[in-house]
């Protein structure tokens, strides 16, 4: 689970923490230069440091350990970067391609919000682990050196703090998955109310949805309040036992300099410098401690990531045909042929008509609705990918070689309207080189008052379900689109079903005109008035898969 | 920066009491640090005087070294309670602003309701509001903490160790320290900007991407699309690399800052020794103090990077309107008509079970006036009154028990076909089920998984015809005394076009109807009609 994250950056990690290390041994020479000269106000001993020597070296030091932290930093800065960049890639180049259960909204949140949780983690927790690993150790020996007692002092309080912070990792990793989970919640419940704001205005819901969004967001404060009470605590708790290991040494120190302590330091009486020394080594003897214990709820944080990347990657995938790349268009006439052809829908098993189409020909795909007809052309467009059988078009195979040029051939009138977040001008140019102008598609898909009526005209951005024109509307824009597809086969998905009679003759009147044209058509379609402007009906029934009928 | 104050205000007013206890604990965990090592250093270079000069017995140890511990655990504790009080605060404030928004753009007239873009109004609720926390915890509170404990701190230095220690500590500190955060704030307004207004086109562009997925595999776009958002990635990480750059460039600085403190001290500490105005103990403080210090300045430095991020999102929360003000109930008393509704030269009443057809064509301002009767707009110059009082004088929860509209464009929410129908508020499964019937949506759903059916992502799943129907059931759940329809029989075929119509009458007798129809429906149900030919 680490390694996935860690693994292709442990080099620089290490480096950073090499640095890091580095950095915190210079403190001792500064403590000790600062004792020596505090010793020699005293004027107890023998050859202390003068003043100004002892506040160069400090002087010194500190810029020394600021640069040394300030690589430290650079280097773990980098590992976390390139962590990000790398998943965010995987993330990106993963969802919009081969479709899971979850919403996009939530995808969005581990995309955008949850993978830069990660951050902390990489560039805290690992360089905490070398830091700790090496600069206690180093220290002891330099306390045991001077007072073994201070030495066992702080030998006693030290590990208590890795197993405290052992302990409550087990918990802060739960309480990080929970939240991160209400994200992912709350993110996905509030896009699908605010998609649907007008409507839940008119039923009256208002007060409703925000109270159940109130709920969701009171849920994340409380689960985001449970994994800060978690840290707060445990690195309260650290930071007492630091305390405690501090104030036990400065008041051992300061008995032994009375004289009233006389056991403890090998033999010889303890100097002030001595004393001094110990008190500046205690808290950075504690500070490794302390930071990795900090780090430790980072890395629960992380890895509650990671789970929940670990859990995309398990999730099951509708993929597609293809790589939904602009291609190079199938040579020869247009045909399609299905044959023996079967699509795996979660589990259900859908078995397509067999059926050809050759060029210029006006078919259209009749059957119940649930039979399977948006599932036939679906496949077709390569959309969702075939468990047996196969489809030829222009020839050839199907598949992941020959999709993307096979589309590059098609117009398509999908099912539902929907407007992605751009200009109707965009909306209206599906491809970049169409031959066809805006104005003529437009005018063949009787569309020209929608976009004249429209205060900002080919500029205006509808909203998602293309509010702000009706469903007829929306579906003459759709047509409209289709047409400047410019492909030579048009499939369209129920064009009239959202058509009262008269919006409905003039769809099919510019369907007659792509007929004539030339376009091969292939339209599922159980609409009589549209079924009887074409050629030929294949019957989609929802047990088997023959059936073919003239009209 | 009026917009940072204002939010500020607004966090803080909140919970006045909790930020106000957090903001004390704040201070007393900095001043609890100086003191601590400040006495530590005292005590044990006293003790090495008493030592040296024999009178060690005579040396008060006790005092000290309970004040030691004191401070010691007495810090600990006010870290921890700090912490607590004001995350908690600041989050209740947070979660109530979300709410808040929330209940912002519900207001927002018809028009724009309909034209909403449910990503655009998400970042706003999700990310602005998260990209404000920093005000209070990482900005308003250490700034307060460090200036509080270095006035106090210097105060404390005079007394104890002379004026030369007192000035060394501040001046170390206070002037570089604040000339680097005040750049360090300067200099990364603008990538602060940038990558939060990148992350926030990231997300955008993601949900977009992926419920746009379909066409843009079909025009070969979808790799293209995926290009751009990593593009967007690289732009928003480039943006956090020179944010990081600044971030560090500073720490470096303020370290170097902390050592020549530290430095000073110890050569103010040595001149005032050798002046013989204070003892070699009470110079050590100085030290001490000088090493403490260090912490007060450091956390800021994140606060401040973030000042970037956080304008343009406070600006941004800010900006949505405040909702309209509650309509009082004024107006005449209950009327027995339904509606009256004069447009220009025309007039309508409706009285319980009457229905009309308001007719014109695409683009006249039919929908405009429905938005307008259901309160939702204050487009259309027209004189109504439900009930005998016009709609802007109704209050909105009122209103909607009066009235219900089907607008043109229905969005149905991902989950259960129960979730749907109980967005109006009835879960009583009966009620569903004729609601259902009444639409001709009943045998349909049956066959699926009944009111368990599950829909997808903006209610996916079912066809344009029955996403109508639905909304028309949800309408019919809510037994309104007035339906307002919009187009009701488009995506409807003739034939379950009338069954639908009939269906909705026989639900709801008693009902007064007012439908837009774009064309001339011969529909038993409509007795009058209004044509909106102007």
């Amino acid at each position: 689970m680490q390694t996935r994250i860690v693994g292709p950056v442990a080099r620089t990690l290490r480096a950073a923490g090499f640095l890091a290390v580095l950095s915190a041994l210079i403190w001792p020479v500064q403590a000790g230069a600062i004792a020596l000269a505090i010793d020699g106000w005293v004027g107890s001993g023998a050859g202390g440091l003068s003043v100004p020597a002892a506040a160069a070296t400090v002087l010194i030091g500190g810029a020394i350990r600021a640069w040394l932290d300030f690589r430290a930093g650079g280097l773990a800065f980098d590992a976390a970067d390139r962590t990000i960049a790398r998943e965010r890639d995987v993330l990106l180049r993963r969802e919009a391609r081969a479709r899971s259960g979850d919403g996009s909204a939530a995808i969005a949140a581990l995309i955008v919000q949850k993978l830069p949780m990660l951050h902390p983690w990489i560039t805290r927790y690992y360089v905490a682990m070398v830091r700790v690993s090496v600069v206690p150790l180093v220290l002891l020996i330099v306390v045991f050196s001077i007072s073994w007692i201070v030495g066992l002092v702080l030998l006693a309080a030290g590990p208590l703090i890795p197993i405290f912070m052992a302990l409550i990792g087990i918990a802060a990793e739960k309480a990080s998955r929970r939240q991160l989970a209400e994200i992912g919640t709350m993110n996905g419940m509030l896009m699908e109310r605010l998609s649907a704001l007008l409507d839940i205005r008119l039923l009256g819901a208002s007060d409703r949805v925000t109270r159940d969004f109130e709920r969701r967001a009171d849920a994340l404060r409380n689960q985001t309040m449970a994994v800060l009470r978690i840290a707060f605590l445990s690195s309260t708790v650290l930071e007492l036992a630091a305390a405690i290991g501090v104030a036990m040494v400065a008041v051992f120190v300061g008995f032994t300099l009375l004289g009233e302590i006389t056991y403890g330091t090998w033999g010889v009486p303890l100097t002030l410098g001595q004393g001094i020394f110990l008190l500046l080594l205690a808290p950075d003897y504690f500070n490794p401690l302390r930071d990795l214990a900090a780090a430790w709820h980072d890395r629960a944080a992380g890895l509650s990531v990671v789970a929940e990347l670990e859990e995309a990657d398990r999730a099951d995938r509708i993929a597609f045909v293809g790589n939904g790349v602009p291609g190079q268009p199938l040579d020869g006439p247009i045909r399609v042929r299905v044959s023996g052809a079967t699509v795996d829908l979660s589990g259900r098993v859908l078995a397509l008509p067999d059926f050809d189409v050759s060029a210029g020909e006006a078919v259209a795909l009749r059957g119940p609705s649930g039979a399977g007809k948006s599932t036939t052309l679906a496949a077709i467009l390569g959309l969702v990918p075939l468990s047996a059988g196969q489809i030829d078009v222009c020839g050839r195979r199907l598949d992941a070689d020959t999709a993307d040029d096979w589309r590059s051939r098609l117009s398509v009138v999908p099912q539902k309207p929907h407007f992605a977040d751009r200009s109707l001008r965009d909306y209206l140019t599906p491809r970049p080189d169409a031959d066809v102008s805006i104005a003529d598609a437009l005018t063949l898909a009787q569309a020209c008052p929608i976009v004249d009526r429209l205060p900002d005209g080919l500029e205006t951005r509808l909203s998602e379900s293309g509010g702000g024109v009706s469903g007829g509307e929306a579906r003459r824009l759709m047509i409209a689109r289709a047409v400047r597809m410019d492909g030579d086969l048009l499939l369209a998905d129920e064009p009239t079903a959202d058509l009262d009679p008269q919006t409905a003759a003039m769809v099919i009147d510019a369907l007659k005109g792509l007929k004539a044209a030339g376009k091969t058509m292939l339209i599922a379609t159980h609409d009589p008035a549209l079924i009887a402007a074409m050629d030929r009906v294949v019957t989609v029934s929802p047990q088997n898969m023959d059936g073919e009928t003239g009209a | 920066m009026t917009a940072l104050l204002r939010i500020l205000r607004l966090l803080i007013v909140a919970s006045p009491w909790s930020m106000a206890r957090g903001a004390m604990l704040a201070v007393l965990v900095l001043l609890m640090g100086a003191a601590l090592l400040g006495l530590s250093g005292w005590f044990i270079t006293a003790t090495g005087l008493a030592g040296l000069a024999g009178i060690g017995i005579a040396f008060d140890v006790f005092r000290p070294s309970a004040g030691v511990r004191l401070l010691a655990l007495g810090r600990a504790a006010a870290r921890y309670g700090e912490r607590l009080l004001t995350h908690d605060a600041t989050l209740r404030a947070l979660a109530a602003l979300r709410v808040d928004l929330l209940k912002r753009v519900a207001r927002r007239d018809g028009r724009q309701l309909q034209n909403l873009r449910g990503e655009a109004a998400l970042t706003r609720i999700v990310a602005d509001v998260d990209a404000l926390d920093g005000v209070i915890l990482r900005l308003f509170l250490p700034v307060l903490a460090a200036v509080v404990t270095h006035a106090v701190a210097f105060a404390a230095l005079w007394w104890l160790a002379g004026a030369p220690v007192a000035l060394s500590v501040l001046v170390g500190y206070v002037p570089a320290g604040l000339i680097i955060l005040i750049a360090l704030g300067w200099r990364s307004l603008s990538p602060s900007r940038t990558a939060e207004d990148e992350a926030q086109r990231l997300r955008r562009g993601v949900i977009d991407l992926i419920r746009d997925r379909e066409a843009s595999i079909l025009t070969g776009s979808l790799a293209a699309g995926e290009e751009a958002l990593l593009q967007t990635d690289r732009t928003a990480r480039a943006a956090i690399r020179r944010l990081d750059v600044q971030e560090r460039r500073a720490g470096l600085i303020l370290a170097v800052a902390g050592s020549v403190a530290l430095a000073l001290a110890l050569l103010a500490g040595d001149w005032v020794l050798s002046r013989g105005s204070v003892d070699a103990a009470s110079a050590a403080i100085g030290v001490f103090v000088a090493l403490a210090l260090g912490e007060a300045f450091i956390p800021l430095r994140r606060g401040v990077t973030e000042i970037g991020r956080i304008i343009p999102a406070a600006e941004r929360v800010l900006s949505e309107a405040e909702p309209a003000p509650v309509p009082s109930k004024e107006g005449r008393c209950e009327d027995a008509t339904v509606l009256s509704l004069r447009v220009g030269d025309k007039h309508l009443s409706l009285n319980t079970g009457q229905a009309a057809v308001l007719t014109g064509a695409s683009g006249i301002g039919k929908t405009t006036l429905l938005l307008r009767i259901a309160g939702l707009s204050t487009l259309s110059d027209a004189r109504i009154s439900i009930l005998g009082r016009d709609p802007s004088h109704w209050a909105e929860a009122d209103l909607r028990d009066a009235v219900t509209m089907v607008p043109q464009r229905s969005v149905l929410i991902a989950g259960t076909v129960r979730d749907n129908l109980a967005l109006t508020g009835i879960t009583d499964e009966r009620a569903m089920w004729a609601a259902l019937d009444a639409v001709a949506l009943a045998e349909t759903i049956r066959h699926r998984d009944g009111l368990d059916t599950l829909l997808g992502e903006g209610g996916s799943g079912l066809s344009g015809g029955e996403t109508r129907r639905m909304a028309l059931a949800r309408a019919v759940l809510r037994r309104p005394k007035l339906l307002l329809l919009d187009e009701p029989t488009e995506g409807l075929d003739t034939e379950t076009a009338a069954k639908v119509l009939a269906g909705i009458r026989a639900a709801l007798p008693d009902t007064a109807i007012l439908a837009a129809l774009h064309r001339d429906v011969a529909h038993p149900l409509f007795g009058a009609r209004v044509s909106l030919e102007l």
